[in-house]
């Protein structure tokens, strides 16, 4: 397995006021995947993404992603295992607002040696004659769209997107799976979305469901549906 | 692949223009300021050092009542292997107006003399005056001069090397280079001059040229005790290290130079905090985007570096410019200054590569240093923390508790506490431009009161010290004695002379305390006390340069005296003191002219004008400076407030957005936002004041310390009032800059922002 996740526990809180967010959690998902965590909210969906993302850490558990396991990293390690092999896109973008589109894609690219090519990603991101504006000229699905960019150019070994339609109409959202599904295809990137819409995880070849801190249900998805045809 | 994160930085500058102009102003002028003043500084020096031995600039002097006959001077020289020169002087009092002027004969072999402007004397009927002298007099080469009777052309203006302070006595608390003034003439013209006091002064040179100044102190001593046993008739002796005509100009550069640096300093820790502050706000405000970059795999450090590139550019920017503006404008001015206080040789301009270390290198270390630490600090959240804006560095976790009051009362107590390390950074700021404020509003009226002081509490109009007794008819004369002794203690580097008048005890001029007849109880003037923090019933411990006699008094009490450190005793027990006969006097107290004496027995007459040289002097040679200082403190406080109340206003954007959204209107908004800030500004400004008052008093008693005698400490009760109209309208020009930004805030920031 490209990922594998073992008995990963996490917990917020001390004494009383201690929840156990991720209460064990086994799983793997193979290169070049796209897998889809579906999940209600506080079942751990985003706990769980944040420490294979390595912003948070495990109380026990490992994980370990191309053979590189994450325990026991300090915080400059986790910085280049992310550096390294993650990229990441977020329900709110997050883009520097005196960027253009181009030079936050440059952003993701400068953390690499060999980065894509950043016109042909513009263009595969449906951005090219966008680049030059700044996020605040952009809709929301050009700004997760630039967001997306930033986060693949880098070429990562995964992306890790939390919610990445939480913020966008249907349409936008289609188009913005469409482009995950696409990036997955061109550049071969293992990919994990965390989300609570269920009808996305149709395009996934494995889901995941969570519930309660826990692994209700692994499924591999033999009739993948391209996001284009996706419907809720 | 160049970082791209370094695109913002132009952008950056051009958004917040505003900011970074008045800090890139700020930084510029006072490096220049400061540059300017360490190159003229180092220059002058410079020049200063090079003239002891460039103008042969003796090691010490003696003054003889009559002029030596040559065994002697031979005794002297070969036991205590030194060369003897002859370096008298005719000191002709009211020589220009009420000005005194010292005439020395040509110099050929020691104390030589730079000419500044014209030449030198080369025939009988010329003179050349000291450049700053004929500058203070508005004499000009060409004018003319009269010493007894005798007309004298000015053919040029000098810098005599052992005069570079125009000090006419080395007991002087500071010199007057308006009423007292240096000349030269040639031998032929001095031997002839029927005018003033001739003063029998021989200047030695040291054979060994390696003595420290404790050996060339402990060579005096040997020189004067040879002088005793030899009854020269000695009247004063000091080594040059001890001449503050000497060595007072390059003393107080170099601690002019040490108060800059450290000014320097301070103000560039206090940008470096602002800057940090400011830096913490424009963190807190894109922790989204930190955190995504730290997610993405962006180092702490590559971000710290990113934050603190702008400021550390905009000061290295500012360095460099106001070091150019150092070398070329400020440079000039600088030196003017120091041309105006002392009579120094010319310069060269000498590239100071220590001058550019401290005003490039230093202002840029503290820079980045005190933002590294600041900012690191915040910067070591996870990248977690950022994306959920969990900033608890920043934030409270939990909301501090508020006493029961009106609500736009506690909407401006949570501001206040959301705000406080910015409200605490301003209050240390404003706290420092305070005390440059408070400085630069306490000399002039401090120097006129204690030039009132010196006038309401002179003993007489006149007071003439004698060398030997001579009689006067004039029936408004009253004869004293006085001895000058000085303060016995060995800590102290610099000699405090205080003058033992003998006084008599039905005295017409000093009236209100009753003198003992024996016993060694003394008043002492109120000087004294103050300065080495005295009180009644102390004891006071004096020594007798010349012999080692040491004496000791108790105060008694205090005598309203500012002009010099005095102490008082009666006639008789002074006459019992100091071993002398019945009825000795050598001075009178008189308040009228006393016509009648012999001008070659007179040595001194002292009048308000030569009490109060020390006011005009400082007037004269820092009166410009004051002012200055004052304006520059204004703009620092202006600048300080106008960076941190910004901070609040952007902090706080979109929440003032979503007050204009519910239909608050723009002044409300304002006071909302501004009341805060208004309070935590009258509150540093009162609190400063006051802090400002105690630290000044604390460090003016030091560096009275560094002086000879005392200026009474006195802070005008206008200067509290105009400490806080300053600090005040200070804050009203930063206000005003923010209520513009205030009602310039759109409603679409709280629209776009609303995960804020």
């Amino acid at each position: 397995m490209f990922l594998e996740i073992e008995q990963l526990r996490k917990s917020y809180g001390t004494g009383e006021n201690k929840v156990e967010v991720l209460k064990g959690i086994q799983l793997g998902v193979e290169k070049g995947k796209i897998c889809v965590l579906l999940g209600p909210s506080g079942s751990g969906k985003s706990t769980l993404l944040n420490i294979v993302g390595g912003i948070d850490t495990a109380d026990s558990g490992s994980v370990t992603v191309a053979g590189e396991v994450m325990q026991g990293m300090n915080d400059r390690q986790l910085t280049e295992y992310r550096r390294k092999h993650l990229g990441y896109v977020f329900q709110a973008y997050n883009l520097i607002g005196n960027l253009t589109v181009r030079e936050n894609i440059e952003v993701g690219a400068y953390l690499s040696s060999q980065p894509l090519d950043i016109d042909e990603l513009l263009d595969v991101l449906g951005l090219t004659e966008h680049q030059n504006k700044i996020p605040s000229q952009l809709s929301g699905g050009q700004q997760q769209r630039t967001a997306i960019g930033r986060a693949i150019v880098k070429n990562p070994d995964i992306l890790l997107c939390d919610e990445p339609t939480g913020a966008l109409d249907y349409h936008t959202s289609k188009d913005i799976l469409a482009l995950i599904e696409r990036v997955n295809q061109k550049y071969g990137n293992t990919i994990v979305i965390v989300t609570h819409n269920d009808a996305i995880k149709n395009m996934a070849d494995q889901i995941v469901k969570l519930k309660d801190g826990q692994i209700q249900d692994v499924e591999m998805n033999a009739a993948k549906v391209p996001a284009e045809q996706l419907e809720w | 692949m160049k970082n791209p994160l370094r695109k913002r930085f132009l952008r950056e500058l051009k958004q917040d223009f505003g900011k970074y102009a008045v800090i890139f102003l700020f930084i510029t002028l006072t490096i220049g300021f400061i540059s300017g003043f360490l190159v003229a500084d180092n220059s002058m020096t410079h020049a200063y050092d090079e003239s002891f031995e460039k103008y042969n600039i003796e090691d010490g002097n003696f003054e003889l009542e009559q002029k030596a006959d040559a065994v002697l001077l031979k005794k002297v020289e070969s036991e205590n292997d030194v060369v003897l020169y002859e370096n008298f002087y005719k000191e002709v009092p009211k020589a220009i107006s009420n000005a005194t002027l010292r005439i020395f004969g040509e110099r050929n072999d020691i104390n030589l003399v730079c000419v500044m402007e014209g030449r030198a004397p080369q025939k009988d009927g010329e003179i050349a005056l000291d450049r700053l002298f004929a500058e203070n007099r508005e004499l000009k080469i060409g004018d003319s001069v009269v010493l007894g009777g005798e007309k004298l052309e000015i053919v040029g203006t000098v810098a005599l090397s052992d005069y570079s302070a125009q000090f006419q006595n080395n007991s002087d608390m500071m010199f007057d280079a308006t009423n007292f003034g240096v000349a030269i003439v040639t031998k032929g013209q001095y031997d002839k001059l029927d005018a003033g006091t001739e003063h029998f002064i021989y200047s030695w040179k040291n054979n060994k040229t390696d003595l420290t100044d404790s050996q060339q102190r402990d060579l005096s001593d040997d020189i004067l005790k040879q002088l005793v046993s030899l009854r020269a008739g000695i009247t004063n002796i000091t080594p040059a290290v001890e001449n503050q005509a000497i060595h007072f100009t390059g003393d107080d550069m170099g601690s002019d130079k040490s108060m800059i640096q450290v000014l320097l300093y301070v103000i560039m820790v206090i940008l470096a905090f602002i800057f940090s502050v400011t830096i913490a706000s424009i963190i807190e405000k894109e922790a989204s985007e930190i955190g995504t970059m730290r997610a993405l795999g962006f180092t702490r450090g590559e971000l710290l570096r990113h934050y603190i590139t702008l400021p550390v550019t905009v000061t290295l920017i500012s360095c460099v410019l106001g070091n150019i503006l150092g070398y070329t404008v400020f440079k000039d001015v600088m030196a003017g200054m120091y041309y105006h206080s002392y009579s120094l040789p010319t310069y060269i301009t000498l590239w100071n590569p220590y001058a550019f270390v401290i005003t490039t290198v230093v202002p840029c270390m503290i820079m980045i240093v005190v933002n590294t630490i600041v900012l690191y600090t915040k910067l070591k959240l996870s990248p977690l923390k950022f994306l959920r804006h969990d900033l608890n560095h920043w934030r409270e976790k939990k909301a501090v508790r508020l006493p029961k009051v009106s609500f736009m009362a506690r909407f401006r107590m949570r501001i206040l506490i959301q705000n406080k390390v910015n409200y605490l950074v301003m209050f240390l700021g404003v706290t420092f431009a305070s005390l440059l404020i408070f400085f630069g509003l306490l000399m002039t009226p401090l120097l006129d009161h204690y030039g009132m002081l010196v006038e309401e509490n002179m003993i007489s109009d006149y007071q003439y010290v004698l060398k030997m007794p001579v009689q006067t008819k004039n029936e408004a004369a009253e004869k004293y004695a006085v001895k000058s002794l000085i303060l016995d203690k060995t800590d102290r580097k610099l000699k405090e002379e205080i003058n033992v008048y003998g006084i008599r005890e039905d005295s017409d001029y000093i009236t209100g305390i009753e003198l003992q007849k024996n016993g060694n109880g003394v008043y002492a003037s109120e000087g004294i006390l103050e300065k080495y923090k005295l009180s009644v019933g102390d004891t006071l411990a004096l020594k007798d340069e010349y012999s080692d006699d040491t004496y000791e008094f108790e105060i008694l009490g205090t005598y309203p005296y500012p002009a010099s450190f005095t102490v008082f005793i009666s006639s008789s027990r002074f006459e019992e003191l100091f071993d002398k006969e019945e009825g000795y006097f050598n001075g009178y107290f008189s308040n009228e002219e006393l016509t009648d004496l012999d001008s070659k027995a007179v040595a001194t007459t002292i009048t308000y004008d030569d009490m109060t040289k020390v006011v005009r002097q400082l007037k004269d040679s820092m009166g410009q400076m004051f002012p200055l200082i004052t304006v520059f403190s204004v703009f620092m406080a202006v600048l300080i407030f106008y960076l941190l109340s910004k901070i609040v206003v952007e902090k706080n954007a979109t929440a003032i957005s979503m007050l204009r959204i519910l239909g608050y209107n723009k002044s409300e908004t304002a006071k909302l936002y501004m009341m805060s800030t208004t309070i935590a500004a009258v509150i540093s400004v009162l609190l400063s004041l006051g802090i400002a008052a105690v630290v000044m008093r604390v460090l003016y008693d030091y560096f009275m310390q560094e002086m000879a005698g005392w200026l009474t400490y006195y802070v005008d009760p206008a200067n509290y009032v105009w400490a806080v109209v300053l600090g005040m309208a200070s804050y009203g020009v930063s206000a005003a800059l923010q209520y513009r930004k205030i009602g310039k805030v759109g409603l679409e920031a709280a629209l776009k922002r609303a995960d804020l």
